[in-house]
């Protein structure tokens, strides 16, 4: 069977980072990119499942990014992923995740797995969305916050725990196939030497384009998203009361709201 | 005929026939099985990895002999031992060239040529000389008794740190009871060789030419002396001269014949290891060959067989045992006890006609002679064992590339596998971004030139410690000050800098090494200077003795020289001496490594500071323990740490002011272990930089507050 | 389209606070002349009304599912229906784990406009305009949805104050067509509780992020919250990595540290999970070396510095 891993290659912001003229976006000079963090855990959950079974289980990483996603992906194979295939093109550019999970979808529905794992926020835009969205335009079953997952290969259910508020936990069966959005901490991802990353760059990455997946430019772009951006701004933040002096002095002050606090004077 | 030049030994007086060619047979099978016990060791090593070596063989032979010859190895930190070896070596060397002079002549020279020289004059000064030279393998070999038995010095336990009590290879007795047979049997070879010597004389007394000049052989003269004095007549003497002869010989024979399965081979291996010793083997590691599938050591073929030869030459001496920092403070880690589980894996795994599975082979874990992960995790890499093993084993790279495999499948602190992810993302071990790695320049009063865009005379390689953690920017920026003030033209790299790798290497992620030596190498390669100066002990290792595997070769100086000059050419000036009492911790990348002892001494001497050194100094500089990763791999609960265990040792100098150190890392880790052992307010840490600067005050009041 | 439709969340039979603070925002949306509604999805949702008869609410529809608790075909298909019913321009919903598991999908189905993760919303020149953070909540950002007749928001929580006047609304049914739930649930399990501590009733805790750097520096912190009389808690990745038993992590997918007062956070770095979970307290102290650091924005009171410094220093005066 196929699981297919749906990961994003998230941009962290830079020093004295600046926005790009039309004030929508900050200027890409300025970002710093990396795997999400809850793909990491994602991809980590699909290897396992692979590694467990003793039938054959492909693994199969697929990104919706320009060129620069390929570094992911390639981290990916690095860390047990059989394939990697991502899709763009300049139409793609400025998808929210209901776009993104439509060609998502349409590249689910072309490779045909059995299970689709996504994680369930990502660190920069902590939409929340993307996955579940994908479930939607599949008409799949889905879950989302899945901490702990149960899944024999080729079996029509899989039993998964998802994390709610409070540290409770909800256990639940779900028939299959399904898409689930992953939580951190539900494995520990592997690490990826650079020579196992260097080694993979050898597998080919497939490139595919919306249009070869059967969408049009109305179904994605800013066109096929459910929101559009009107303007980015660093807000003023509500800064904190710094309390200076060394270190003694500073303890001295949180010691005195402290004893305040519990009412029993500076 | 009694002419003095016919003066000799007539050997095997008295042998019935058939005794003498039972013992050519003897002798023949001993040494048959000798060279059959050496194919098979030989061949073992060949079965390891393939290996060039460098340097030419008869340079190498030279300088094995020279060490060889000199017992330097042997005598450093432990003379008694090297007094004690010394005779050993000497006794056992003249006794064996002795012996085969006897068999040139007998069986070679004679028959075939009629050439005898093994008489007269030459005869007696050659008994003289074995005679002594049996007094001090006797005497050398009493002395390694009591040592063993009596001193008892701790390198000498057996004892395994990565083994609890009870646990099948704990203390290995087998390793005890073969060093006192190899002790008792030659003190016995030696020992009946007088008594033999005693009783030939006993029963020829009546030969003038034999009796007469007895007391060439001194000890055989004194014993014979007794021995007619408690009455034995030549016939006894004869009778014991006979049996005693096949008893000594067949000892020797059996030694000779085991040679090659027992810890005598040390006198091959041991030398063998000398001649294909890297000096610079912890400090410049081997690249992973582009042809080699997997990286690193998973089997014991994938070591080279240089390192199987090293695994037997190791004679159990505990140095590097002793000087370990791990080792010190209770982790499980004992240099020597990877190579002796190693040496016992290779025995048990590639003596016989076949070699067993690969499966089989596999040299991590916890079985006997596999090395578990906690071990090779414990390394410090500060090369205490590599500098101080007599035989030159090379502990490091084995450990080094053991880990490389164990980063290849992820088994590593999860801490530690975050800084090499952060490393590989933001080009420095802080996961700050990479533009502010010049940030501490900001608060300059003065510009600090770049050196990507306009060329400089030196250029500061200053070091992610530096650039990045709070406390090392103060030093750094004082660095900075007193180049400008000396006038000299120095630039850095600015964002262009990354990591240089030292430890990266060391942790055994050579792919993450690779990526950053070649950033490094390329940044360079854009920059146009005379010199590299760096602040930092680790990168200026890599740089100076790796980075030319990468096509970078530069000049490259430590601060310390570079200042030190600074000093000679009068372009710094103390103005205000200090008369601290200080002392030195020699940083092990600058030091053990790289020679830089005398440097920093230097500059203490010309500030005016009394240094008292601590016991161990130099090149027995005691690690602090950030090295090898450690710093990135967090430290068991409840431990000791070393940099605890060497600030306490500092801590017995009484009236310490200052402790002083010359390296970023150094200079965090004590500073934190003064706070842990108690001893804030005692005595303090400064690096050497922070003193320069109070021995030279700036000289305008707006520049003191920079 | 009118009127806003808020779609409550319930767990266990209680209905949880993030669907009353939804009320307040609902009010800056709603135009003169529109109604507010409140719905919620129950095997007996009448049982709900009492806690959502609140000033600002003018309906409580409820709908009875059968479904016990959550189950997101049984949400996707009611609230589809109900809004092709009731034609509000505005849908809120807690941004909730909940909502994690339906909303997307409800807005990909039914083509609304969505925004999750939505602190500010307002009507800016007629507009529905939304504002959520961006690049790991370090901007903000303004979205608007150009050619949406209905537009489902979900509302982060802590970012309104749920109104306090009691109302009384009128109460509603709405029959939802049936839906084939594929889930099939089976059991809540609580968290073991590890060492006996209880987060929920703490009001004076002190946290401990990824600052401290290694397990072995847990006990020193440990021992200063004893000191200093507060509760031991933990960030996310302290009891991922099983520092501290699962029990003591605060934070959006920790124990909710409900009635916390005083919350000193050391060495915590602000991530957005940690900071939905705390950002209620009347005073956060945060400690942290990082000036930068999120924590600072919600805090009261900040500390750069070295938190071994400052917690020796802390434990010297205790």
């Amino acid at each position: 069977m196929k699981i297919l891993v749906a990961v994003k290659q998230v941009a962290a912001l830079d020093e004295d980072f600046e926005f790009t003229p039309d004030g929508r976006d900050v200027d890409p000079d300025f970002l710093i990119r990396d795997l999400n963090e809850w793909d990491d855990f994602a991809l980590e959950e699909a290897v396992k499942i692979k590694e467990a079974s003793s039938t054959p289980v492909e693994v199969v990483a697929l990104s919706v990014g320009p060129d620069g996603a390929d570094e992911i992906l390639r981290k990916c194979l690095a860390k047990g992923a059989d394939r990697a295939v991502r899709v763009w093109d300049d139409a793609v550019a400025g998808s929210d995740p209901i776009a993104i999970a439509r060609i998502i979808a349409a590249a689910v529905r072309r490779e045909a797995p059995g299970l689709v794992f996504a994680g369930v926020q990502s660190s920069d835009q902590s939409y929340a969305s993307t996955g579940i969205a994908t479930a939607a335009f599949l008409d799949w079953p889905h879950a989302a916050v899945v901490s702990q997952l149960t899944y024999a290969p080729g079996a029509a259910t899989a039993v998964f725990r998802r994390e709610l508020e409070g540290g409770l936990l909800h256990e639940v069966e779900i028939p299959c196939p399904a898409v689930f959005t992953i939580q951190l901490g539900i494995n520990t991802p592997r690490y990826a030497s650079l020579r196992s990353i260097k080694q993979a760059a050898a597998k080919p990455i497939e490139l595919m384009s919306p249009a070869e997946l059967g969408l049009d430019s109305a179904q994605i772009g800013e066109a096929g998203s459910a929101s559009r951006v009107r303007r980015m701004y660093v807000p003023e933040k509500g800064r904190a009361q710094l309390i200076e002096g060394n270190a003694a002095a500073q303890a001295a002050r949180l010691a005195a709201i402290i004893r305040e606090f519990k009412g029993e004077g500076a | 005929m009694s002419r003095a030049d016919a003066v000799t030994r007539i050997l095997f007086e008295a042998f019935p026939a058939a005794e003498v060619r039972l013992f050519y047979v003897l002798g023949y099978a001993a040494i048959a099985a000798f060279a059959y016990g050496a194919y098979v060791q030989v061949r073992k090593y060949r079965r390891g990895a393939a290996l060039a070596l460098d340097g030419g063989l008869a340079r190498r032979l030279g300088d094995m002999a020279a060490l060889v010859l000199t017992h330097r190895t042997i005598e450093r930190r432990d003379p008694a031992a090297g007094r004690a070896h010394r005779l050993i070596f000497y006794g056992f060397a003249l006794l064996f060239l002795g012996t085969a002079t006897i068999t040139l002549q007998y069986d070679i020279l004679d028959p075939l040529f009629g050439v005898r020289f093994w008489q007269g004059g030459f005869y007696l000064i050659f008994s003289l000389v074995l005679d002594v030279a049996g007094v001090a393998l006797v005497g050398g070999l009493i002395y390694m008794m009591y040592r063993r038995g009596w001193l008892r010095p701790p390198k000498l336990d057996y004892a395994r740190p990565d083994r609890a009590p009870g646990d099948p290879d704990f203390d290995r007795p087998q390793y005890r009871r073969e060093d006192w047979a190899f002790l008792w049997t030659l003190v016995v070879i030696g020992l009946t060789g007088y008594v033999l010597e005693a009783a030939r004389l006993v029963w020829l007394q009546a030969r003038p030419d034999v009796w007469d000049t007895r007391w060439w052989s001194p000890v055989g003269a004194l014993l014979a002396e007794s021995f007619r004095a408690l009455g034995m007549t030549d016939h006894a003497g004869g009778t014991l001269r006979h049996g005693l002869w096949w008893f000594h010989g067949l000892i020797a024979l059996l030694f000779i014949a085991l040679i090659p399965a027992t810890k005598v081979k040390h006198i091959f291996t041991a030398a063998a290891s000398l001649m294909v010793r890297d000096p610079l083997a912890a400090q410049r590691l081997p690249r992973i060959p582009e042809s080699q599938a997997q990286p690193g050591v998973r089997t014991i073929t994938d070591f080279n067989w240089k390192q199987l030869l090293n695994l037997d030459a190791c004679t159990k001496c505990g140095r590097c045992h002793e000087a370990c920092p791990a080792r010190a403070v209770g982790a499980p880690l004992s240099p020597r006890d990877v190579i002796l589980s190693l040496r016992e894996f290779a025995r048990a795994t590639l003596e016989s006609g076949k070699i067993p599975q690969a499966a089989e082979l596999d040299v991590h874990g916890k079985a006997p002679g596999q090395v578990a992960q906690e071990t090779l995790w414990s390394c410090r890499t500060c090369m205490a064992c590599v500098e101080i093993c007599p035989v030159a084993v090379e502990h490091v790279p084995i450990i080094v590339q053991m880990r490389r495999k164990l980063v290849e499948d992820g088994a590593m602190d999860p801490l530690l596998t975050k800084t090499l992810q952060t490393i590989h993302k933001t080009g420095n071990s802080f996961g700050e971004s990479k533009r502010k790695r010049a940030a501490w320049t900001k608060s300059l009063p003065f510009p600090v030139k770049d050196a990507r865009k306009e060329p400089v005379d030196v250029l500061w390689f200053v070091g992610d410690y530096a650039s990045f953690d709070p406390r090392n920017q103060k030093v750094t920026q004082t660095f900075a000050t007193l180049l400008h003030e000396a006038g000299v033209d120095f630039g850095i790299l600015y964002e262009a800098e990354s990591n240089a790798g030292n430890d990266v290497r060391r942790v055994g992620e050579e792919g993450l090494y690779e990526v950053l030596a070649n950033a490094n190498v390329a940044a360079l390669a854009g920059a146009t200077f005379k010199t590299i100066v760096t602040t930092d002990p680790h990168s200026y290792n890599t740089i100076r003795n790796e980075y030319p595997d990468f096509g970078g070769t530069y000049r490259i100086q430590h601060y310390t020289t570079f200042l030190k000059q600074l000093f000679a050419e009068g372009r710094l000036r103390v103005t205000s001496p200090l008369s601290y009492r200080t002392t030195f911790h020699d940083p092990c990348h600058l030091g053990r490594f790289n020679q830089g002892y005398d440097a920093p001494r230097d500059i203490l001497a010309l500030l005016g500071c009394e240094l008292v050194e601590m016991t161990r100094n130099r090149s027995n500089s005691f690690c602090c323990g950030a090295g090898g990763g450690r710093i990135w791999i967090p430290d068991p609960v409840g431990s000791e740490k070393p940099a605890q265990n060497r600030i306490k040792e500092a801590a017995a100098i009484p009236d310490l002011q200052v402790y002083v150190v010359s390296c970023p890392k150094d200079l965090t880790m004590f500073e934190d272990a003064l706070k842990t052992t108690g001893n804030e307010g005692r005595f303090v840490v400064r690096e050497l930089i922070e003193l320069i600067r109070e021995a030279l005050p700036a000289p305008r009041a707006e520049e003191a507050t920079a | 389209m009118s009127g806003v439709l808020i779609v409550a969340e319930q767990r266990r039979g209680e209905l949880r606070a993030h669907s009353l603070e939804l009320i307040t925002a609902a009010q800056e949306l709603r135009r003169a002349g529109e109604t507010v509604s409140v719905a919620v999805l129950a095997q007996a949702p009448a049982a709900f009304v009492p806690a959502l008869s609140l000033s600002g609410v003018d309906e409580i529809i409820g709908i009875q599912v059968a479904a016990e608790e959550f189950d997101p075909d049984a949400f996707e298909g009611a609230v589809a229906a109900l809004i092709a019913a009731r034609k509000p321009d505005v849908v809120l919903i807690p941004h909730s784990v909940d909502s994690f598991g339906y909303a997307a999908a409800l807005a990909a189905k039914q083509g609304y406009g969505f925004a999750s993760d939505v602190f500010d919303a307002r009507r800016i020149d007629g507009a529905l305009v939304a504002t959520r953070g961006g690049y790991g909540q370090k901007v903000s950002v303004e979205v608007d949805f150009p050619g949406r007749s209905t537009v489902l928001l979900a509302l982060r929580g802590n970012a309104f104050k749920p109104p306090e006047q009691p109302a009384a609304p009128t109460v509603t049914a709405f029959e939802a067509p049936p839906t084939a739930s594929r889930w099939k649930a089976r059991q809540f399990i609580e968290l073991a509780a590890g060492d006996d501590v209880d987060m929920t009733g703490a009001e004076f805790i002190l946290t401990v992020g990824r600052g401290i750097g290694e397990e072995a520096n847990v006990a020193k912190f440990r021992e200063l919250a004893d000191a200093v009389g507060a509760t031991l808690g933990c960030s996310r990745p302290i009891a991922d990595a099983g520092w501290l038993p699962k029990s003591r992590q605060v934070g959006q997918s920790g124990k909710t540290a409900s009635a916390c007062k005083l919350y000193v956070a050391m060495g915590v770095s602000g991530a957005i999970q940690h900071l939905a979970g705390m950002k209620h307290v009347g005073t956060i102290v945060a400690v942290n070396t990082d000036a930068n650091a999120s924590i600072f924005s919600v805090a009261k009171y900040g500390i750069v510095g070295d938190i071994f410094e400052i917690a020796d220093e802390l434990r010297r005066l205790f």
